[in-house]
């Protein structure tokens, strides 16, 4: 068992590839791990025990000498040819925004109903990890209030609730880094799962009673997202909950509940491989799908400051009794690396006024001092929520990789007349 | 002899020559870099995928995820709420101290 993992976890995702490697040091500047050893000129090396499995030096490696060795659309492929089986494609938020980009549109455009159609004539079925996003959201924004409920006003609150600062446990890199950086904060982290979390026992549960009518050991769930981390994520031995839940009612298969992770570019290369391309496919809008309902909320986990912003929709509502006048919450948008807001709320069971302190940071090196503020006792956050990669999940190191990334060679191609 | 064969006397040596090349190049190539980085905005990505999420979440008829009507159906078939037991079960999890593994 490689040092830092737990048994059966995916290891080594992100891997230098030495015969092209120039020892620039560009990837050194964007892990927020240190874990990059070589020194300048001669060739690199990630240091499997140290990283986070992010892929942020992937994605900025100006030589491309630097690969995800988890590929698994062939595996993909074989599943959607087998009739016995519901393949289940849950997709996160970031990817309706940068699918388009491998196709030749432009960075940014919102295709999620050609990338539902895409994935329709694949033979996928549908489930959007925004319903999770919601999901997550209701059940990490609960737990947050419980402990304003507790720690702030005093109340009695049941059951078991870690300390505040709470913080968003959606980003995989992030939560590796607590548990591996600083293990002793990690009750810090909200317990509620990640969305992907979430996704994978709502299919194998939910899905296959109500919606798709099937065994759930006919589902296979494959979870597309822009993030290399979250193929780790979903080894992770403890993320069952779907086969526990079955086994109590007399089944006795064992599975993840998310079987397998697609990145943005995993799935453009799906795609392709089957001759779809997302520019001329019918799109759907998949209606009548429950599970590809979600609400504005969920769409913006993919972005920095976007969970911040979902769950402060939902937790004013729930402890002023009003909806929050203006949905736009402007300070926590945009690149700065932390952005701090506080938020005045008026309760609505006796009117006491409480301001709700929070704090959003994207790069993981720069929650360093809020971290360290926490360990000396004077944090003054409720509520932190940090993204791995710089700008969130738009910026994930599974997403298209970009010529206006730091490649300067791929920028010198970007402005050539030919 | 009247007339030398003999090169002018280079006034800098090796040394010094590959020195100054050296600092040269490194000038040019600062510049060179820093225009690339004049002409691309190196967040420009993120900020154009990042404007196409928040424009799917002004398109969105529901904005807040308590208004999701399918999420909530979900919640009441199987008849739990959030943080109850069943969602403990299902959405919730611990974390591991990965530093003595």
């Amino acid at each position: 068992m490689p040092k830092s993992y737990q048994a059966n976890e995916l290891t080594g995702i992100i891997k230098i590839d030495e015969g092209k490697c120039k020892g620039c040091d560009t990837c050194k500047s964007f892990c927020p791990a240190d874990a990059i050893d070589g020194a300048y000129g001669a060739n690199h090396q990630i240091d499997n025990a140290r990283c986070l499995q992010c892929g942020q030096c992937l994605v900025n490696c100006p030589f491309g000498a630097i690969e995800d060795t988890v590929d698994v659309v062939d595996q993909v492929i074989e599943k959607l040819k087998d009739s016995n089986t519901t393949v289940v494609a849950t997709v996160a938020p970031a990817v309706r925004v940068a699918l388009g980009e491998e196709f030749g549109m432009e960075p940014g455009k919102l295709i999620t109903e050609q990338m539902y159609g895409a994935l329709k004539k694949a033979g996928f079925k549908i489930m959007d990890v925004n319903f999770a996003a919601d999901n997550t959201i209701l059940e990490e924004g609960t737990e947050l209030i419980h402990k304003i409920q507790k720690y702030v006003l005093n109340q009695p609150v049941e059951g078991e609730l870690g300390p505040l600062p709470q913080f968003t446990s959606c980003c995989p890199a992030w939560v590796r880094y607590m548990e591996l950086y600083h293990p002793s904060l990690r009750q810090h982290l909200s317990s509620a799962k990640s969305p992907q979390g979430m996704a994978g026992p709502v299919a194998k549960i939910y899905g296959a009673e109500e919606i798709w009518h099937v065994q759930p050991e006919q589902i296979f769930c494959v979870g597309v997202y822009p993030c290399t981390a979250k193929k780790l994520e979903a080894s992770r031995p403890e993320f069952t909950a779907a086969a526990d839940y079955w086994k109590k009612k007399g089944h006795t298969a064992t599975y993840q509940d998310t079987d397998v992770v697609l990145t943005t570019r995993d799935l453009a290369r799906l795609l392709k491989k089957l001759n779809i391309d997302v520019r001329n496919v019918e799109p759907a809008e998949e209606k009548d799908n429950p599970l590809a309902e979600y609400s504005g909320a969920g769409t913006i986990f993919g972005a920095t400051g976007g969970v911040m912003e979902a769950a402060l929709r939902t937790a004013y509502f729930v402890l002023t009794g009003e909806e929050l006048g203006e949905l736009r919450y402007e300070p926590v948008r945009g690149l700065k690396e932390v952005k701090t807001a506080e938020v005045p709320l008026k309760l609505k069971e006796n009117g006491q006024e409480i301001t709700l302190k929070i704090a959003v940071v994207h790069g993981t090196k720069n929650v360093e001092p809020l971290l360290a503020e926490i360990e000396a006792g004077n944090s003054p956050y409720h509520f932190i929520e940090v993204m791995n990669c710089p700008g969130g999940c738009v910026n994930g190191g599974g997403q298209p990789i970009n010529p206006m990334g730091t490649s300067w060679t791929g920028k010198f191609k970007a402005i050539l007349p030919w | 002899m009247r007339y030398s064969y003999k090169e002018k006397e280079v006034k800098i040596n090796r040394r010094e020559f590959l020195g100054f090349a050296g600092v040269i190049a490194a000038v040019l190539w600062t510049g060179a870099y820093t225009v690339t980085d004049l002409i691309v905005d190196r967040t420009k990505y993120i900020k154009m995928r990042t404007a196409g999420l928040y424009q799917d979440d002004e398109k969105q008829a529901k904005r807040q995820s308590h208004h999701n009507q399918s999420l909530l159906n979900m919640y009441k078939k199987m008849n739990f709420q959030p943080l109850s037991p069943l969602a403990e079960e299902l959405f919730h999890t611990h974390y591991v101290d990965r530093s003595v593994l």
